[in-house]
Parts: C-alpha cells; structure tokens; sequence
C-alpha cells in the first residue's frame, strides 16, 4: 500500500487505532467464513464518527476500496476484503450512549455486542429483541449490515423491524442521519434501504434501537419424535393453531449426538431422529394453555417425549444445547460450513430429505439445526480441510441446496446475507432486470463502488460494475481454497 | 376526473401486470398511477398529469398459503377483499389506515398509510416481496414470498412510502399474523390533558402491551386496545391504570367505536398535519400548538392535528418532523409536505433520478417538488 495512505491516517488516529503488521493483520483476512481470505492493506481503528468519515475521505482520495468491519463473526464474508485496502475495525465504537426507558429506546454506537443492550436495559425491565446465536459476541452494527435474525424473530422480526434511526457516513464521507426516534418513515424509506445493505451502502456509525419490555412470562419445551415429517407436521400444526411461538427451534439426530458428547450437554433424547425446542412468552395468563395447547399438538404428531422446562434454570439448560450446536460441531468434524436458505415451512420434510440424500451423494455429513418456525434452515456441513476434495464437494453441495430451495419458493439467506460467499448464485432468484435494479440503487448510495466492493453482485457483474478494482469469481477462489487451507500464506488475488 | 386541478389526457386500465408494463412501455408524458383514490390529495403537488393509470383492475390475489402465513396479491387488492379472505382462514394483516377498507394494498404501501394500529408497525413491517413496473416498463421485483428473508436489497422498503415516484408498485407478498383469540378496547376520559397524558406515562412504563394506544380529543379520551389470548385480554382489562372510568367495548361494538374515531379523522380539517417526536413529547405537542382536534399515538410519538391553516407548519417544523396528512391545494403548494432537507433530501433526489431521470412518474409529488 501507498505509504502516504498510511501516514495520512496516522495523522489523525492514534497510534494504536492503525494496524498495518502483516501478522496482525492475519486477524483480519476473514470473518466467520473461512473458506475465502484475502489480507486488507490496513487495518483502523476509529473512535469517533469524525474518524470514520476522515478515513473514508482519505480512501476516495486514493481511490481504495475501504469496508466496515464489526466483530467478525459474519458468515457470509461480508467482511472480507477482497480487495485489500482499508477495514474499518468498529470495536472500539462501542459504547452505548443512552437507555431511554420512558420512551423505550437506546442510543448505541455500532461496535455495541448485541447481548450487552439487553443486559443494561434489563434492571429497568426492557430488551433488545433480535437475539443472533452468535448474539454473544456480535455487534450491533454487523447486525443493522445484514439485517440479522435469530431464534426470535418468529414472533418479534427481525434487526430491520428494531432500528429506529441510525447516524451513518456515507461512501462520500458525509455524516448523515437518517429516521427518527418515533420509527416512522417520512417519504423514502432509506433507513430500511440501508438495514441489510451489508454494508454497501453506508458505514453506520451511531443507532437508535428500539427497546421492549420483558414478557411476564415463558414457557419452553423440547417435544422429540421419531421422524423428520413428524416433527415438521407439527411445526405447520402450531402455526395452523394460530399460536405464535417466540421461538420454534429444530435439531437433528446428528446435531443432538454432538451436543450431547459436548460441554454444550443439554439432556436432549439421543434416539430422538428430531427434536423441536418450543418457546412461548407473554402475558401470564393464558400462558399456561398454550404451552398445553402446543403439548397437545406435539403430542397429536407423535412425540415420544416432551420435556416443559419447570424454572430459568432448566430453560438455560434447554436453550445452552441449542445456542452451542454450532461449537459442539467440532466433536464431529475438523471443519464446518454453516449454511443459511430460506423455504416456505409448509416445504420443510421434503426439502429435509432431500438434503439427506446430498449428504450421502457428497459422503459429507451434515447436522440440520435451525429455525424451524420461520422455514430458515442452516445445514452444517461437516468436512475436514486436510481434504481438499471435500472443499470442492462443498462448493458443488452448497450449490445444489441453494438450488434446491430456490426451487420449492424459497430464498438463499434468511439472516446471513449473501455476502461474498453467495453472489455467485444471485442469478438463481433475480434477474438480470432485477439486478440492474438493485445495481442502480447501491450506485445512488457507493457510486464509486469503492465501499465493500465485490459482494452480493455475481462476479460478472461486479467486474462491470467496479471496473477499475479487479475481483475475484469464486471459482477462482476457490481453487486458492486449497492453497490457504494447506497453508500458503498467498493472497486470493490482487 | 380531475388530480390537484390537473385532467389527466387519458385513463389507462390494464387488466394484468404484464399489460400495466406494456401500457407503462408505451407512454411519453407524466405516469399518474391510482387505486382507489382515497390519498389522491396527498403529497406536493403534481407538476403535470398526462396519463392516469387506474390499478384497481389488477385485483387478484395470486397466491394464498395460510399454511406458511404468507399472501400475494396485486396492488389493486382493496384491504376490505384482503381481509374477508384472510377471515376464512383466522387470520390478517394488522393494518387499519384511516381510508378505511376500500384502500387498496398498493395505494396503502405506496403512502405507507396508517391508522390506530401503528403500535404493530406499518405495511413496511409486513411486506416481504414486491414486483413493481418502472417507467421504462421493465417489471424489477425485491425480496421474496418467504418470511424471513436477507437476499438482495430491500428495495420493497424503498418504495414503500415514495408515493409511486420511483416505480409503480405491481404486485405486493405479504406476512400475516393469526387472529387474536380476543379483542377488546377499552376508553375513558379524563378531566383535563395533564390527566390524560399522565395515563398515557403510567402506560408506557407499566405490563399493558395495547396494540393499539390513542389519545384524542377535547374530552381527553383514552383508547385501548387489546388482542391476545383471550385470558391475557381479560388480565389486562382488569389491570387497566386506575383513576378511570373505563368503558369496555367487544365484537360489532368495538369495530363501531373504532369507526367513530375513523369518522372523526376523516372529520378533520381543513389541514391536518402528522408531527413526529417521542411518546414523551406528545403531551408537550399538544399543550404548545392546542390543535381544534388531534389523535395522538401514545406509544409512537405521532400526533395528527387539525390545523385552521398552513401558516404554523414552518414553525412546528422548528422542533419536530411534519408531514402533512391532508391540505387543500393552494396550502400543499406554499408549504412542503415532507419538509425532508439536507443529504438525506439529496440521496431521495439522487434516487428519484436513478429511478426516473426525466421525471415522469408523479412529477412533483416527492421531494422533487418539495419547496422549502
């Protein structure tokens, strides 16, 4: 990189706030997917909305590509840097500003974890609803990028129905504002423009979200059956009923042996082929017969087995296999890929089988835990990278189940994104028209493409659309995959 | 049929989204497209109108899985035909705009219309796809027909509530909810403003969760609503904030009272505004510019005034964000609608442009007419 950029950065952060070590900045060549790498040029570190509009100023001057950064734990590759240049890291923006508990909401700058608005609102009775499992460790304004789900959003919605203004540089560098405290849209509704722009559109740097009040109540329970219809006929049973479960989670048989042999161990069946894991809050009164009503329909499709959580403590431990599925995966595999698709959950048993019958086509296995309420399935690929075969099957089988939920009426992600990972198969729901589309709307937003580029848009298209910064198709990326699993530091491409 | 003063040359009335393309492709002059009519009025005022497009013949809803809670209808789709079809199946889309029934879907997106029940959001909460025509008459779609979805851009959100400016909305999928097990709305008055927006504090702190929450009126009414299980209904009507005398109205009554106070909006005149500040502000809104008749969200900060003119918009404006609900001509054209300024008018302007650069759908009505 230009050493220029550099100094000119220095020049107004401090010095621990810009990272150029090429080992440091090994940190920072992927997110939570890391199949593709590619090493940023610089890393900074802003601590002020005036930071991050300076450096995005900096960035046009040069003309590099430049892209926010949150806590990394993105499955898509939405923060990757493909083409090197400036991350803006935005962890140390991370305060949270003010907790408005008559009006009910929070003030909160976007390195915020998304678990910690929650946790300070909780003394005065209210929450932030929007629970990713990563919810941990995430931060808010990764959360406001790709617009996040979580196991709540079946009653609650997603990040998008929660933010209620947001403070943002554009990719011109100007600081703007845009919503208001009421959450009510006056003409276009950029806010909700820019709310899973992952990241494309602006850099969110301030965000007012919107607090709700803690259910009286909650009532949950594991229902374990011996078949996938079974357990999916009873995930349409509920919603038949007209109950809105907070949460409608599904685990597998495979995902449940994982758990079970983890630090995760919850007491899920270990004959169960399925299990669904039921949540239900609200009012006190009334709580009671639905959480009966939901036993019965359960009960109705055959489980074997239905566990109602007696106290908080049994709840955690209900909730703890769930939440840590994804860790437990390591008692299967070396690696894993989470997926993400979305399908119409009246779909759920066939598209489940179909899957099955990929797992043994490819002879990789794969654990299916997710959100059964909302038709958000994420399979989790099992694979070992001292193989590198098997990361060709997984690009091939990660294909063949997008196509596959595209077929039945779904979507390729239900809270990811598409990122980097999925560009490529954008073609399978939009077409060209409805690309261009989209295309013509980022370019009113990032018209130089130099903010985040080369995600979302097929790679043909991104060439077009960048033209001056090279891009990388997955297909060639995924020939370097192999490259940097069996170690070599080399680049993507530059 | 006239449209702020202006006859269109034509009427068009395509009879499917492919011919609403066709017909779009064909077209020179200014686009004005319609659905039922009822938010005619609203917006800056049109610039030109050369040819009206009547939506109300794309009236089919195309796909209805009650299993996955899901519909999709065309945008002339009236709310009242949209919901009868959802009652055979329990359920329905928790909007009631003050137009009433005879709205249709895509007019009520394209305003990003709203009513008492703004406590569960607005239409842009419960759109999950769309299909619109653009004015070249390319037909672009966002989203898609499953609940939860991250795949593209939202565009759906873009359009909703840009007044049919970018492109004319063609086809909208929405999320439904289950009916309620049971409604109720409860009201009381209170002996003076101060009592009333006490009630309404008490509300925002305390375990009620009304999905719908109005202040309104000289006699200081509080209406509530509630819709949940029928057990949690009936807790909350025992809970109510004491220091009232709280009437309870269920079934054909209670649609009765809600339809009085559609009746009393739709009363209101001749300028009424929609100001926009806190829940906690709405006291202080009301007490500073003692409208002749206002309904107030108490749990969204929104309160619709009645105002004798135009002439203390600007000022209003001081303090809060106003968008005006309804007006005569000669007002909407010597004050803004949006009063939108600054970058955020700049990127709508630049949107306005990348959608329609010659400026022929709704010429005038957005920002693009704005006069500040």
């Amino acid at each position: 990189m230009n050493r220029d950029i550099v100094a000119r950065l220095r020049g107004f952060l401090d010095s621990t706030c810009v990272v150029e070590d090429e080992t440091e900045l090994l940190v920072y060549e992927c997110d939570g997917l890391p199949l593709f790498k590619n090493r940023p040029d610089v890393v900074v570190f802003p601590k002020t909305t005036g930071d991050v509009a300076q450096i995005v100023r900096v960035a046009n001057e040069y003309r590099i590509p430049f892209l926010p950064r949150g806590a990394g734990t993105g499955l898509s590759g939405g923060a990757l840097a493909v083409e090197g240049g400036i991350v803006i890291e935005m962890q140390r923006m991370n305060r949270i500003l003010s907790i408005d508990t008559e009006n009910r909401i929070a003030v909160v700058q976007p390195g915020v974890v998304n678990l910690h608005i929650s946790q300070a609102a909780a003394p005065h009775g209210l929450y932030y609803a929007p629970d990713p499992s990563s919810q941990m460790s995430c931060s808010i304004g990764g959360n406001v990028a790709e617009n996040s789900g979580g196991p709540h959003c079946l009653k609650y919605g997603m990040t998008t129905n929660h933010i209620l203004a947001v403070e943002a540089v554009t990719s011109g560098g100007e600081i703007i504002r845009l919503g208001n405290p009421a959450g009510e849209p006056i003409g276009m509704d950029l806010l909700g423009s820019i709310v899973g722009s992952e990241g494309t559109f602006a850099i969110v740097t301030e965000i007012t979200v919107r607090l709700l009040p803690k259910p009286q109540a909650v009532k949950t329970l594991l229902a374990a059956f011996h078949s996938v219809e079974e357990c999916s006929q009873t995930v349409s049973d509920v919603i038949a009923a007209g109950i809105v479960p907070s949460a409608l989670e599904f685990v597998d048989a495979r995902t449940i042996e994982a758990v079970e042999a983890s630090v995760y161990k919850a007491g899920y069946p270990l004959d169960a082929v399925a299990a669904l894991l039921i949540e239900v809050d609200g009012f006190r009164d009334g709580l009671e017969e639905t959480a009966s009503a939901i036993v019965e329909i359960c009960r109705k499709n055959r489980s074997y087995d239905i566990r109602v959580a007696k106290d908080d403590e049994e709840r955690a431990k209900l909730w703890l296999g769930r939440k840590g599925a994804f860790g437990a995966m390591g008692r299967l595999a070396p690696d894993m890929i989470t997926m993400d698709a979305v399908i119409p959950r009246t779909r759920l048993p066939e598209v489940l089988v179909a899957i099955d019958r990929m797992s043994e086509k490819y002879g990789l296995g794969v654990a299916n835990v997710f959100h059964a309420g909302d038709g958000n399935l994420h399979p989790l690929i099992l694979f070992d990278s001292r193989h590198p075969d098997q990361v060709d099957k997984i690009f091939a089988m990660s294909e063949e189940i997008m196509k596959l939920c595209v077929d039945v009426g779904g979507s390729l992600s239900g809270e990811h994104g598409i990122g980097y990972e999925k560009k490529d198969f954008m073609d399978l729901v939009f077409s060209e028209g409805d690309l261009e589309t989209m295309m013509r709307v980022k370019r009113v937003f990032n018209p130089d493409g130099l903010l985040n580029p080369a995600k979302i848009f097929p790679s043909r298209r991104a060439c077009t659309e960048v033209g001056k910064h090279a891009t990388t198709s997955t297909a060639e990326i995924g020939k370097r995959v192999e490259a940097i699993l069996l170690g070599s530091p080399e680049k993507v491409q530059r | 049929m006239t449209i702020d003063g202006l006859p269109p040359l034509k009427v068009l009335r395509p009879d499917t989204v492919d011919d609403l393309a066709k017909l779009i492709s064909n077209e020179k002059g200014a686009i004005v497209p319609f659905g039922a009519g009822t938010q005619l009025s609203f917006g800056n005022p049109l610039r030109s109108a050369d040819t009206a497009v009547d939506l109300t013949q794309l009236s089919r809803i195309t796909e209805y899985v009650p299993a996955d809670l899901t519909i999709h209808v065309e945008a002339g789709v009236t709310l009242g035909q949209l919901h009868r079809t959802l009652l055979e199946n329990k359920q329905f889309l928790p909007l009631d705009p003050w137009n009433g029934s005879a709205a249709t879907i895509g007019g009520i997106a394209a305003t990003n219309a709203q009513g008492p029940f703004r406590a569960s959001g607005t239409i842009r909460d419960w759109i999950i796809g769309m299909k619109v025509v653009e004015v070249s008459g390319k037909i672009s779609k966002s989203g898609g027909r499953v609940v939860k979805n991250v795949t593209g851009y939202d565009l759906h959100k873009l359009y909703t509530g840009s007044l049919g400016t970018l492109a004319v909305i063609s086809e909208i999928s929405l999320k439904l909810r289950a009916n309620f097990e049971r409604t109720a709305t409860a009201i009381a008055q209170f002996g003076d403003a101060r009592a009333a927006a006490a009630c309404l504090a008490s509300l925002r702190t305390g375990p009620l969760q009304p999905v719908a929450c109005v202040w309104s009126g000289s006699n200081n009414e509080i209406w509530l609503r509630f819709g949940e299980h029928a057990k949690a209904v009936e807790w909350q009507l025992k809970n109510l904030p004491k220091d009232a005398d709280w009437t309870a109205h269920e079934g054909a009554d209670e649609a009765a009272v809600w339809e009085q106070l559609r009746q009393r909006y739709n009363g209101f005149g001749p300028v009424v505004v929609r100001v926009v500040g806190l829940p906690t502000q709405v006291h202080e809104i009301i007490e500073e510019y003692r409208p002749s008749g206002w309904i107030a969200h108490g749990l969204n900060g929104i309160v619709l005034m009645r105002l004798d003119s135009g002439d203390e918009i600007p000022r209003i404006r001081q303090k809060y964000r106003v968008v005006i609900e309804r007006a005569p001509l000669e007002v909407r054209r010597g004050v803004a609608t949006f009063g939108i300024t600054g970058a955020e008018a700049d990127l709508m302007k630049k949107m306005k442009s990348a959608f329609d650069p010659d400026g022929r759908l709704n010429p005038g009505r957005h920002v693009d007419g704005e006069r500040l």
